[in-house]
């Protein structure tokens, strides 16, 4: 437990090295969501109700969103597949440590930056904005944090799972283009699923994108009861179960394959 | 006798590369159809290595030898054949294996580049469960040994490349592997780098017995460190045994260095042996290795010798003369 343990704070301490870079990005950050929570709080001076959502509830949900983001889809391994072809992992491989929670470490710091972050960016967008956000009861908090750990965990899977790419190629940007495209559009990030058609909503409800934010926020904002959350959790769990045992007889393969590149 | 540390039999290693037809129709081609083809990497090699031994692995590039050493310790699945160091199968990654060995790899960075090394050890430390007490010993006499101990706290990416090859060796040695792989250690090194990582790696070796197995392109590196060379040529082995053994095959010649007390002319000379240099007062001739003591009392007593010397020819000439001689053998 050590080795990840200080596997940990190196991690930790690595992403605080490009200070500028890190302070841009979530500079970044920071706009996205003070735009989204303008453009909300314009349109809900006109009406009380869109789409379903009352004001606080949809703010609430822009904030959600915003954390959700940092906590689930942000991942330290975008380069993944990367460092699989150019054979950067060998370091790692040959070493006395599981390569897969070596990657979980470098994650988890990263989620752990985020969250330093967004608690700050988050204090300030609520001084500027003063909304009113509706806490969930203990229960739905406690699944809440739940649902968002099992995103965290779906998503550090499907990231595997694109860096075993690197294995075979180093051609992985056009599948990871349409992951991120299909996640903009059907995580919902920009606007909640449930304003699609309802035929709509159920064909996502068979894919894996719902669970990296949306369902988290219908569990926080109390849209969904006891046994709808259930199913919601159990889907999300099958999914992680699923993806897991696919991953995991890729990366074999793939380790047989692998060529150690870099001489 | 001794029992074998590494042990490899009838090891192949084939990798399946894509071939791409030349030019721009060559790269649209490609989408729709590939041609692949098969490169023997590492093909039917065997030997067996004791414990203490320092190896030198001789290849020109592409040889094979760098295969071999992932294959060993565990990078590479072997494509045919049966790998054993310390008694255990590399490839599975075992990590009581893992914490006994160690591979550097001269061209390959494992500190963490934008931190300072010290940091690098400590995970390392961690890594390999080390006692605090063990970790400070062997940190202490590794930073001494190697002359580092102004730089631990400075980043890796702002260090020179020999103070990185020194730190990435303690990185790969706080846990005294037994068995070391070096995969060219002193690439990119000056001279000075070179011999003082040489002395660290012969030290290493007798401090602890360990084995060490070493690629490198730099011929000073398997003559100072190695007592024994694996030469290998398009994935199969050509040799293995001791150096001595290996210029004595293969060094057809010896080299006699002359200095005359008055001028010979080159005709003269000629008669004694190839004329490989020569001015009026000194002159280099190449000799058959069997007949160099006699021609060289033939020379003192016919011409105005003032010294003589009888030397090897470099290694690096005695391995040209062993690729030719294997690359004559598969022309006839």
């Amino acid at each position: 437990m050590t080795k990840y343990i200080q596997l940990l704070k190196l991690s930790w301490q690595n992403g605080f090295v490009y200070r500028t870079s890190l302070f841009m990005w979530r500079f970044r950050q920071f706009l996205s969501s003070v735009m989204s929570l303008t453009v909300w709080t314009v349109i809900y001076t006109s009406q009380s109700s869109v789409l379903g959502y009352d004001q606080t509830q949809m703010i609430t949900y822009i904030f959600l969103s915003a954390f959700l983001q940092s906590c689930i889809l942000a991942t330290a391994l975008n380069s993944l597949s990367g460092r699989v072809y150019s054979g950067e992992i060998s370091a790692q491989l040959v070493k006395p440590i599981s390569l897969f929670g070596y990657l979980a470490i470098e994650d988890v710091a990263d989620k752990l930056r985020n969250i330093f972050f967004i608690l700050i960016e988050t204090s300030l967008l609520y001084l500027i904005f003063i909304p009113t956000i509706p806490l969930p009861t203990l229960l739905n908090g406690a699944l809440f944090v739940l649902a968002v750990l099992m995103g965290a965990v779906m998503n550090f899977i499907i990231n595997l799972l694109f860096g075993a790419i690197g294995f075979w190629s180093p051609d992985t940007w056009g599948p990871k283009f349409m992951f991120f495209i299909m996640v903009e559009f059907t995580a919902g990030k920009l606007f909640p699923l449930d304003i699609l058609p309802p035929i709509l909503e159920k064909l996502l409800y068979l894919t894996p994108f719902p669970y990296f934010s949306f369902v988290q926020t219908q569990i926080f904002l109390g849209r969904l009861d006891s046994v709808q959350i259930f199913w919601q959790l159990a889907s999300l769990a099958g999914w992680i179960v699923g993806l897991y045992l696919v991953t995991r007889w890729i990366w074999q393969r793939g380790l047989r394959d692998y060529a150690a590149a870099g001489q | 006798m001794p029992q074998p540390v590494i042990s490899v039999s009838h090891l192949s290693k084939h990798f399946k590369v894509h071939k791409k037809q030349p030019g721009l129709w060559g790269s649209v081609q490609s989408l729709w159809n590939r041609e692949y083809q098969e490169v023997k990497a590492v093909d039917d090699i065997s030997f067996e290595i004791n414990e203490g031994e320092t190896i030198g692995f001789i290849g020109q590039n592409g040889a094979g030898k760098t295969t071999t050493l992932k294959v060993l310790s565990g990078l590479l699945y072997p494509s045919a054949g049966q790998v054993s160091v310390l008694g255990f199968d590399p490839w599975k990654r075992q990590p009581e294996f893992q914490k006994q060995f160690a591979l550097v790899m001269g061209q390959k960075n494992q500190l963490w580049w934008d931190l300072p090394p010290i940091e690098t050890f400590e995970l390392n430390k961690a890594i390999y469960e080390l006692s605090d007490k063990e970790y400070k010993r062997t940190l202490n006499t590794l930073v001494e040994l190697l002359d580092v101990g102004d730089v631990l706290n400075i980043q890796v990416r702002k260090l020179s490349l020999g103070q990185r090859m020194k730190c990435e060796l303690i990185a790969a040695l706080l846990h005294t592997p037994k068995v070391l792989f070096l995969d060219e250690p002193t690439i990119g090194l000056d001279v000075l780098m070179q011999k003082a990582l040489r002395d660290f790696i012969k030290d290493y070796n007798k401090k602890f017995n360990a084995t060490i197995i070493l690629t490198s392109h730099y011929m000073d590196d398997v003559k100072e460190i190695c007592d024994r060379a694996l030469v290998i040529d398009h994935g199969q082995k050509i040799f293995d045994g001791q150096l001595k053994k290996l210029i004595d095959s293969y060094a057809r010649n010896k080299i006699l260095s002359l200095i005359f007390t008055k001028p010979v002319t080159q005709k003269k000379l000629a008669e004694f042996g190839e004329v490989k240099a020569a001015d009026q007062l000194s002159a280099t001739l190449l000799v058959p290795r069997a007949q160099a003591t006699k021609m060289a009392s033939k020379l003192l007593s016919q011409l105005p010798v003032q010294d003589l010397n009888i030397e090897e020819p470099p290694i690096e000439a005695i391995i040209r003369e062993v690729f030719e001689t294997k690359a004559d053998q598969t022309h006839d």
